[in-house]
Parts: structure tokens; sequence; C-alpha cells
């Protein structure tokens, strides 16, 4: 079933605000109500509306009660509108319980098979086998609803289509678009008892009886890895315009692949490894000539005696070692461990995104259930999971200047998300290496870049 | 405090109306708020990122000869009289386990280079003797513990006024609404009276600095009369007791103290008399420089600037000895001094942590006042908040730990921490805008402890095998990074 407002859903993203904002305006003249209303029920809204001053604690005035009152019935009015679905923008998908598997007998295109998206390669397997549950097309084999009519600017970024124009749902999509009310599953008529001679008639196997939500959520919510901590993160993540697709770790048994080309590791070990060319023969002529003393077994480290400068002190004091995120993994790496493995990748809704080469994800999310695992995640946990996230060194030319900001961004990153009972908090846990940034040698950077512009200016 | 000078004006306080007195507060008021005293040079007094002295070279300019020379000759200088170290001495008190210097010139000294310590009298920097001789009237200028009360009182202010006026407009409102129903014609009186309102409370926003500011200045008038008026008994008692009087204008107080030395009953000016002209230039410095463990461990053993004496006071603890003597202590009750040490003591780790962000050039300083280990500070403390808050948590990654049941289970305990816990250091440090840093520390297995030799022999070698590992943490709010 297609939403009333399917004129919202063709703007790109941010349908949900949409739509209410349009009610709203219909609906109610006073700007105020208008500005509670829309602050009350998402705060993803482009324009922030003004919210005026708060009173942060009940007065007998008659002025309160009345804003109270007046909000309240806004509030109503929005709720109260009537939400349309025509039922020419039905969609309607089928489930398949026994999972992605060819169209029975013979193909059918009779179901939308019209306006179906002409991507699929006309019609034709001969005689698929009932036994071959394996992938058809690039269909992911945890599917379980296919959608043969997909008429829906949604299906852009949900779904995967097989070679008979039909979109494939995985249970958190098909769960999503029902309870967003898009997505009208019905059940099969081998679950529901229909004769054998029927559906050799015509081929379908859509059995007419719609599945109720309580069904969809005993059917879809446990399967295929979902639990319900992934699914609150993923409906959370939908709703508001992200776009979130599975990635390799979601079975704990997948091997994940990772991003991380061995080229850039090279690369960066190279530039750390000492200065080449003269300044790095003076380096090492200066080191032969005064080799630094170690005094690490009783210390003092600085040394004894008296100092040249105080960057030597530091480079002398720099005896403990710190972990290094550019440099190459070691041969044996831990794998990821099971609630600390990337399981979403999302996509901000500015990023265009194609179904069929998804771009580089925006966010990697680990999924942890708070009252699962009740302790923060292990160094070696939380390792092995960034490291299976590509190296996403701190790049960008603001980065370059902002020393805080290096730090901050890091050199590795991941999102936690944290589930408490359906409540979910985002971490984003990124792996800083204070000790590629040295302080004592940043101010003297610092200094000659504010001391720059100043012949300029003359 | 001279009598001579000051009786003249005691009875003019009091017998002298509030007209003539309006013109002398703000003479008084103004050298506390307006001509504020010169900010110390912090760039200069805080040059110097350690307590050890530094003699650099002179620069050398290949195409000048004489540059070539005066290196030379800085190089035989040094030669001939290498310049000493200085060496700052502190000592060890075991009953409370803490390190204390008591020498003001060592204090002065590991304060301004490097941000060391913490004066046990003060809130952090050691200025008891300012903050003494300021309370006796004997120096000019504030500390920083006054200027921050001075920066609370005024707010308090501001906010009590704001109180008071929502509570002037409800009362007002609800006056109109009574009037309203009183009245039957309501519906005319509302709209034209309930935006007034609106208006009033959110101007009050924008006014309330301008307004409190007046309001301070008015009633810095009122109660200078006030303050003059009762007679001479009362103020005794007020101050007798001691206890700061609720006049919350900073001016306030500060007149009192003057005000009350002049209004003092004879025999008690007389008795100040005798006392006052030794006692006043000599402010005896009670105040100590209290070290953290860590702080005292790295100024000995990372800087060679400092050395420790013992309980006795007269022997100098070697840095062998006073490592396992702080790990011993890191506990309480302190453990006995002949038990082993353990790679993961929690002096050894936090150790670890501290001196590699001293390494890399931060101001290490306590963090438990915003719930963390430490806070990192860019310079130092007088230069900018700090921009990163360190939480450690030892890691236990080495097989030796994971061997028998009992090691797994003393490792999951120390490793053990709740997400509400993360959650709630997290929220604190977003409040007070800081980047909160989980700063993992690999222990190593104690196998290399049971070389031949102890391990407190080599202090590198043993701090070379831990690992320090940071991750940012950082809530992720889905609505604002949608773009």
């Amino acid at each position: 079933m297609a939403d009333a407002d399917e004129a919202a859903i063709h703007l790109p993203s941010q349908d949900a605000s949409a739509h209410i904002e349009i009610d709203l305006s219909d609906e109610t003249q006073d700007f105020r109500m208008l500005s509670n209303i829309s602050f009350l029920t998402d705060g993803s809204q482009a324009s922030i509306p003004k919210r005026g001053e708060k009173d942060f604690e009940p007065n007998p005035t008659l002025y309160q009660a009345d804003i109270l009152s007046a909000s309240r019935q806004a509030m109503h009015h929005a709720l109260s509108h009537p939400r349309i679905h025509h039922p020419k923008n039905q969609i309607v998908g089928v489930y398949a319980p026994d999972g992605p598997a060819p169209p029975p007998q013979r193909t059918t295109t009779s179901v939308g098979g019209l306006e179906s998206i002409a991507e699929g390669s006309g019609p034709a397997p001969a005689e698929p086998s009932p036994t071959t549950i394996t992938t058809i097309g690039n269909v992911h084999p945890d599917a379980c609803v296919y959608v043969a009519n997909p008429k829906s600017n949604l299906f852009k970024t949900i779904g995967q289509a097989d070679r008979w124009n039909r979109i494939w749902l995985l249970p958190e999509e098909a769960l999503f678009m029902l309870e967003r009310g898009s997505l009208n599953i019905r059940w099969p008529r081998s679950e529901v008892g229909f004769d054998e001679e029927e559906m050799d008639g015509n081929g379908v196997e859509d059995s007419g009886i719609p599945m109720s939500l309580q069904a969809a959520y005993a059917a879809f919510a446990s399967r295929g890895g979902l639990n319900s901590e992934r699914f609150s993160v993923y409906t959370g993540l939908r709703r508001l315009g992200y776009t979130i697709t599975r990635a390799p770790g979601w079975d704990d048994d997948a091997e994940d692949t990772t991003g991380d080309d061995e080229s850039t590791c090279n690369e960066n070990a190279r530039q750390q490894g000492g200065g080449a060319g003269l300044v790095g023969i003076y380096s090492r002529f200066i080191n032969w000539l005064c080799p630094p003393s170690t005094n690490t077994a009783l210390g003092p480290v600085a040394g004894v005696g008296f100092h040249r400068s105080y960057d030597d002190i530091y480079s002398k004091l720099s005896i403990i070692p710190w972990y290094d995120p550019t440099a190459t993994p070691k041969a044996e790496r831990s794998r990821a461990q099971a609630p600390y493995r990337v399981v979403f990748h999302v996509y901000k809704p500015s990023t265009p995104f194609k179904k069929s080469a998804p771009p580089a994800p925006d966010f990697r999310i680990a999924v942890v259930n708070a009252r699962a695992h009740t302790s923060v995640p292990t160094m070696s946990q939380l390792g092995a999971l960034l490291e299976s996230t590509p190296l996403d060194p701190p790049s960008s030319e603001k980065m370059s200047r902002q020393m805080y900001m290096r730090l901050r961004h890091g050199y590795r990153n991941v999102i936690l998300a944290v589930v408490d009972e359906g409540v979910v908090s985002y971490l984003r846990i990124s792996e800083a290496a204070f000790g590629k940034e040295k302080l004592y040698k940043q101010k003297a950077l610092g200094n000659k870049i504010q001391h720059r512009p100043k012949p300029k200016g003359r | 405090m001279h009598p001579g000078v000051q009786h003249p004006k005691s009875p003019d306080a009091s017998s002298v109306p509030a007209s003539l007195k309006t013109e002398t507060s703000p003479k008084n008021a103004s050298p506390a708020r307006r001509s504020r005293p010169p900010r110390p040079n912090h760039r200069h007094i805080h040059r110097f990122p350690f307590p050890v002295d530094v003699h650099p070279l002179p620069p050398l300019i290949p195409h000048n000869p004489l540059s070539i020379v005066s290196v030379l000759l800085s190089y035989l200088t040094y030669l001939i009289a290498p310049p000493q170290q200085h060496v700052y001495s502190a000592y060890f008190d075991s009953a409370t386990s803490s390190v204390h210097v008591t020498d003001p010139k060592a204090i002065r000294a590991l304060w301004e280079m490097g941000f060391f310590g913490k004066g046990s009298l003060s809130r952090s920097e050691p200025s008891w003797v300012e903050r003494e001789k300021k309370r006796r009237g004997l120096l000019g200028g504030t500390t920083s513990e006054e200027v921050t009360r001075q920066r609370r009182t005024e707010r308090r202010e501001l906010k009590m006024d704001r109180a008071r006026m929502e509570k002037l407009i409800i009362q007002e409102r609800l006056k109109a609404e009574a009037a309203a129903r009183q009245g039957a014609d309501s519906t005319v009186e509302q709209p034209s009276q309930s935006p007034s309102a609106d208006v009033s409370t959110e101007k009050f926003s924008l006014r309330k600095a301008k307004e409190a500011r007046l309001l301070d200045v008015q009633r810095a008038v009122q109660q200078d009369g006030e303050v003059n008026f009762p007679d001479t008994s009362e103020k005794q008692t007020l101050n007798g007791s001691g206890k700061t009087v609720r006049f919350s204008p900073v001016v306030q107080a500060k007149e009192f103290t003057s005000d009350s030395a002049i209004l003092q009953l004879p025999e008690v000016i007389a008795e100040e008399d005798k006392a006052g002209p030794e006692e006043r230039p000599t402010v005896e410095n009670e105040e100590h420089l209290h070290l953290s463990n860590e702080e005292a461990f790295f100024l000995v053993y990372g800087l060679g600037a400092l050395t420790i004496l013992d309980d006795t006071r007269r022997n100098i603890i070697p840095t062998s000895a006073l490592l396992p003597l702080l790990c011993h202590h890191s506990k309480f009750p302190p453990r006995d001094s002949s038990s082993e040490l353990n790679p993961d003591d929690t002096f050894l780790i936090s150790y670890v942590v501290y001196h590699h962000f001293r390494s890399l050039g931060w101001v290490v300083r306590s963090g438990v006042k915003f719930g963390v280990d430490y806070l990192l500070y860019n310079r130092g403390p007088v230069f900018s908040h700090a921009e990163f808050a360190i939480v450690v948590i030892p890691s236990y990654v080495d097989q030796y730990w994971k061997e028998t049941e009992e090691r797994r289970t003393h490792c999951a305990t120390r490793v053990s921490r709740s997400w509400w816990w993360l959650h709630c250091v997290n929220r604190v440090q977003a409040q007070v805008k800081k980047s909160l840093v989980v700063c993992y520390v690999e222990v190593p297995p104690p196998v290399s402890y049971d070389l031949d030799v102890p391990i407190e022999t080599d202090i590198g070698r043993l701090l070379s095998q831990y690992q320090v590992r940071e991750m940012v943490v950082r809530r992720w709010v889905p609505n604002r990074t949608r773009d």
C-alpha cells in the first residue's frame, strides 16, 4: 500500500518529515501551533521552528494552560488527518518462506509485468527445479518477500531484483516497509493450503490473504540473523533517510573483507620511516656524532648533563610504545568477534546510491545488545573491529591545519550502536594516534604558519 | 592599617548620610572592577615546558665565520664549566602515600615549568600566600580563586533577578486574568494582554545583563548606606563571627574588611597595632606543593629534576627503590614492601599513560573533577581549557593472561566497565566540551620479570613492554550527520 503522500515520496529523501509539514500547513493557520506540532513530531527538519521561551514549571495562569491545550489540539488535528492509501499505488509482496526461488512452473509476467523495470533479461529459464534454493540472480539467500510490481521510489535503495523483474526483500526491509504502510504482504498459496491444481492453473503464488503485522513480525523478526537490536537500528536510520545495507560481517561465520589496500599502508610506512635525502643523511650523521645516550634503566631518561633543546628531551622521553594504526597489521590478524562486527553499511541521504554498485559506505555500524554484553569492549575486541574497517586517515584540507580535528577524526573509525531494550545509543569510535601528532613540534609549526602571512601584508 | 590615618574616617562612616557615601563608593569599587591589575604574562612565565634547563647552541650561519666562532666558544665554555642542572627536592610521606615539595622556590619552578603538582591550600596553582596577603590587605591584585568567586556571585545575582522577573510576570498575569474574569469581557482582554507578556519575557533575557549591572550599582549604593548606618556593636558581632556577610556584591565584601578595621573597638585596634608591624611583612608560606605519584616519578625518572627524600627527610630514595615504593602505595592500605611487583599494578599502568602523553608534549593533569583519569592540556591550564579527557583501561592481550581460570577472572574484573559508565563519562565530557579518549594499556606478562635481574633495575625495559592505544569516543547523532 502506498501512502497518500506519494507525491512527497518522490521528493528525494526526507519523505517522513515532508508529509507532516504538508498536513499541517493545510490544517492549521496558527503559527504557534504549527511550530509546536512540527517540533513535537520530528526533530529532523530542514528549518528549525522557532520555539520561543520554555516554561520550566507549571504556574496557575490561564495563559499557560491555554498554550498547552492549543498545542495538544494541534497534535490531535494532525493525527486525525485522514491518511489515504490509493489502491493504484498499492505494492503487494508475497512471502516466500523458503527463501528466494524462481517463479513456480511457467514464467509469468502476469502480475505487474508490464510496468516492471526493464532490467531483467526477459523471460525464461527452462524448468527450474524446485530444489534449487540457491541464489537466483544475485538475490541474498535471506530474502523472504518478493514484490512483483515494484513501483516505488523506495526500491531505489531497497531490495534486489531477480531475473524475472521481481524485487526480493530482506526481512528487515520487508518489515520496515510494512511498518511504514508502504507494503502489503500476502501469504503464499503453499502456506494457506490452496489446491495444487489451482496453483498450476495460473502459476501465481499470491493467495490473496494478507499477512498481519503480528504474523510478519513472527515470521521475519528473527530470520536470517536479524534480531530486534539490528532491526531497531535499521528502521531508526531508515526513517531518518539513511540508506542501509547489510555488511559482510552480518553472518557470524562470514569472513569479512576489508577495504584495506596494502598499498596505502606501505606508502604511509614509507613516509614514516625516517627522512629521505639530505635531511636523512644529516640526521643520521648527527645521531652518529652524538649517539642518543640510553639512560632508561634508572633514569633520568632525559639524560644527564645539560640539554640543547626541549625537542631533544621530548624525543628522549618517548620510550613508551604506542599503537600505530597505519603500520601494516601483524600477519595473524584477529578476526572481529560476534557482536563487535560491522553489520551495516550506512550511506547518507545525500550520497548517490546505486543498488548494483554500492559506493563506499559513509558509516560502518556494529550493533551490540547492552543487556547481553554488559561491559564495554576490550581492546582486542575493539581493535579487531577497527581493523576490519579500511584506513581512513584525516586527510581533508581543514584537518591538515587543525590538530585537534585530526586527532578526533582518527585513522580508522566505526560506529557502535548500543541497544538497550530498544533504545539505541550510537558511539563513534575512532583510532586516534596521539603518538603521530607530536604536540611539542606542532607548536613550532603553528607559530610558523602564524608568522608567514605577515610579510605578505607588508 | 594605621589607626592615625583611618580614625578620622570612622566618624564620617557612622554620621555622614548616604548622599556623601555614594561618592566614595564608586571610588572604592573602581579598583576592583575597572582598573584590574594587568594580567600576568603567562606566555613568559610558563615559557619552559619542563623544569629542566636548556642551553641551545648559538645559530650556525655558514657564510658568517663569526657564528662558527661563537658556536665553538659555547662548546668550549660548556666543556670547561658545564652548567649544573638544578635539582629540586621533595619528600615522600609514607603515612599519606604522597609526595610534597615545601621549598617555595621549587614550588614556583615546578608549577611554572610544566604545571606539576597542586597547591595543598589552593584549588590548583599554589596561590595561598597571595590570597592570604590579600586577605590581610597587604597586596593588590586578585587571585584566580577570587575571580572565580566574583564571577559566581555575579551569576547568582543574575539568576535571582531573572527568577524575580519571571515571578513578577506570572503574578501580573494572574492579576490580569482575575480582573478579566470579573469583568465579563475576557475575550477582548486576553489577546491584547498575552503578547505584551510575551514580549517582556523575551526581552528580559536580552536585557538582563544590563539590568543586573544597574541593579548591582544601585544596591551597592544602598547597602553602602546600610552598612555604615548601624552602630558599631552589630558590626562587631558580624566581624567576630568571621563569616562572610551576606552582601553578595563583591565590592561590598572588599569594603567591608576595611570598614571593619575602622569600626573595631579601640582595644582591638590597639591589639592589632602591637602585632601588626611584625606580622604584616612576613606571611609565612604554609603551603605545600602536592605532587601526584606519577608526576613525582616522572620528575625523578623522566627528567631528573627532582630528588625524593624518605620519611626521615635525610636519605634520598634511589629511583630503583622509588618505583616499587610507589607501586606498593598505589593501593590503600599500602602493600607489604616485600611483595612482588605486578605488571598490572595501578601505578605502573597510570604512569605509562602519564609518561606517554608527557613525552608528546601534553600537560597532563588529574581529571577527577570530570570523572576521568587525566586531562590533557595544550601548553598548560592557564592558556586554554583541556581538549582531551583520558580514561585508562588496562588490556590483557598476551596469552599468559588467558592461561588459567584465575587469571582470566582477574583480567575480566580489571577490564570490566559497564556501558552505563561509558555513557555517563561520555555525556559529562560532551557537557564540558572535551573529547573523551579511552586509553587502552596493553599489559605485558610477568614472565620477563623473573629474569636474572630484578625488574626495577631496568625500568626502561619494563616500560617498553607496555603499549598504549588511544580511541576517541564520541556520541554519534544520526540527525546531525545527514548533510
